[in-house]
């Protein structure tokens, strides 16, 4: 049984004239120690999909199942969600110094996981300096107990890691963990996130936007456009093998070292059909059902 | 050109610490108007606890002999029209005043961060609601409501401490839901809720720390405010009454004479206007030293 299994996820915001729905049916499994990207340009629907998996924004509206480890997680109620969160599922931001509390010190923060599960705090401590050593913060048991801005962006991320991973979540979802970060600190990070996830045998659903660092991390791409899978697959398909216009759009416009500099970088046009698969007229997808014919988009 | 502020900032520019040794830095020595403004704080406070003690006459010994004797060695204040001692009214004074003002900023503190959390928090209903009431408390002038108090319950100082209070905590009310609004949208907020973090924990630990420390600056600035309108009520004859010594209430009197004796106005105003700065400025050191992103600069 997978780990993780979305489907049919559909989520919907208040929006000014009724809800507008902006995850047209995501379906999504995520094997136990697996690692699977979700890979989409901006306000494809990736980050939603994240959030909506640990039902972070509560004016949303989800139809659809998500299943962790078993348990239905659309409708649970708060109290069980709460059990869930940090010990079932973590959670990685994509800018690590929003995502810590200013006034309590790094060590405060990756405690607390432990501490409001129980764990005494000597204990909490111990392995807390444990992990953000384990993360490759030098002299952690120093370092513990400063304030999140006196830490340089690579060792926030880190701690950002290691609050999410320190109450041994089964699925690790990081949003965009890198895109903060300088290219020497983000393969770093990558790299220190892939030992953590097979140590301890943690599925890690990678959320970004980046083709560059998905192909060395993950083992299955998903990719997302408008709200909806375009294509989905091994890495390796998915690089030499895409399948959808857009995922080669999307892939051509990676820059490469290796390229003539003379060529224009490629683009995904907006507008062309072949690319643009849009909501309401995606040529691709058969598949999807119910789709509403509302949406036109002039070539 | 090099003025005062030139001098500081070049003083903070060389005096700032590199980042890694940022933590040494927070033992640095805090500087010398700070402290003084901590001293005088701490002085005036001091002075509010013995200070009737310390009064080498008695306050409210009315000698008409006396009147109005300028500053000298008996009575190194001078003595007001009735011929009593300013010293001894000025420290006697001083607990009157900074306690009326004290219990009134410590009652709209808490109604404000309760009334501004819950208006935050509590959804939007409460939130109108609440934001409503705040609105109508607003609306009222402390003047015409101490008045009004002043007619029911008998002019005294309770009535205007009263009507202080029922008039000046929506404006904390206010400032603490827009902050704590701000704060329970943060990212870190969200990623305490994604760990399992409980409700009561993350209003106190996290939201609550990270809205507060305006508060820190907005009651220390306030402290001269609210002193400066019980004053005013002692003024209109709704607050401290006639022969109580009360700063406000004693300017006031003066102020009738004040062709015929300075020094009855200088000295209680001269108090008012040394906590007042004192409060202001121990208040944004006070800031600084509670914000862990601005300690050692």
């Amino acid at each position: 049984m997978s780990l993780l299994r979305i489907s049919d996820l559909r989520v919907s915001y208040p929006g000014p004239s009724g809800p507008v729905e902006v995850l047209h049916g995501l379906d999504l499994d995520v094997e136990a120690g697996a690692r699977v990207a979700l890979v989409g340009e901006s306000g494809s629907g990736k980050s939603v999909a994240a959030r909506a998996i640990l039902r972070l924004d509560t004016d949303a509206a989800l139809a659809g199942s998500i299943r962790l480890s078993g348990t239905e997680l659309t409708g649970l109620p708060a109290k069980r969600l709460r059990a869930v969160r940090g010990s079932g599922a973590g959670l990685v931001f994509q800018d690590p110094l929003a995502a810590l509390n200013p006034v309590r010190t790094i060590g405060w923060q990756i405690m607390q996981p432990l501490v409001i599960r129980g764990v005494r705090r000597s204990e909490a401590r111990r392995r807390g300096i444990e992990l953000l050593g384990r993360l490759g913060v030098r002299d952690a048991g120093h370092r513990f107990d400063d304030y999140p801005h006196e830490f340089s962006g690579g060792m926030r991320q880190r701690a950002v890691i290691a609050i999410a991973v320190i109450a041994e979540p089964k699925l690790l979802i990081a949003d965009e963990p890198t895109t903060a970060l300088d290219v020497r600190v983000q393969a770093q990070v990558l790299e220190l996130l892939s030992g953590l996830a097979d140590e301890r045998h943690m599925a890690v659903l990678l959320i970004t936007h980046d083709l560059g660092i998905v192909a060395s991390f993950a083992e299955s791409v998903v990719v997302l456009r408008h709200g909806r899978v375009v294509e989905r697959g091994l890495t390796d398909d998915i690089y030499y093998r895409p399948a959808h216009p857009y995922t080669r759009g999307l892939l051509g416009a990676v820059p490469r070292i290796d390229a003539d500099p003379s060529v224009r970088l490629a683009t995904v046009p907006p507008g062309t059909a072949a690319a643009d698969a849009g909501p309401g007229d995606d040529p691709g997808q058969p598949e999807m059902p119910g789709e509403k014919q509302n949406e036109t988009e002039s070539p | 050109m090099t003025g005062p502020g030139a001098t500081s900032l070049t003083a903070r520019l060389l005096g700032r610490p590199a980042p890694l040794t940022a933590r040494a830095g927070s033992r640095r020595r805090s500087p010398v108007i700070e402290r003084v403004a901590v001293a005088v704080v701490l002085f005036v406070v001091l002075i509010a606890i013995i200070g009737p003690w310390l009064a080498p006459q008695d306050p409210y010994l009315v000698n008409l002999p006396d009147s109005l004797q300028p500053p000298s060695m008996a009575h190194w204040f001078g003595t007001d029209v009735n011929g009593r001692d300013i010293l001894s009214r000025v420290l006697t004074g001083a607990r009157t005043t900074l306690s009326a003002t004290f219990i009134v900023l410590a009652v709209t503190t808490a109604i404000g961060i309760l009334i501004g959390t819950a208006a935050a928090l509590a959804g939007r209903v409460a939130d109108e609601i609440l934001m409503r009431v705040c609105d109508v408390g607003l609306a009222l002038p402390p003047i015409v409501l101490a008045l009004g108090l002043a007619a029911a319950l008998g002019p005294s100082l309770t009535s205007a401490v009263i009507a202080m209070i029922a008039t000046w905590w929506p404006g904390y009310a206010r400032l603490v839901r827009t902050v704590v609004t701000e704060t329970r949208d943060a990212e870190f907020v969200e990623g305490a809720r994604m760990l399992g973090v409980g409700r009561a924990r993350l209003i106190f630990r996290h939201i609550l720390p990270n809205s507060l420390n305006i508060m820190y600056v907005q009651v220390t600035l306030d402290v001269a405010a609210v002193m400066l309108v019980i004053s005013g009520l002692s003024f209109v004859g709704v607050g401290a009454q006639v022969p109580s010594a009360e700063w406000g209430a004693m300017i006031a009197a003066a102020a009738n004479n004040v062709q015929n004796g300075w020094w009855a106005l200088l000295f209680p105003g001269l108090a008012i206007a040394l906590t007042a700065v004192a409060f202001n400025i121990a208040g944004d050191w006070l800031r600084v030293r509670t914000d862990p992103t601005l300690r050692g600069r």
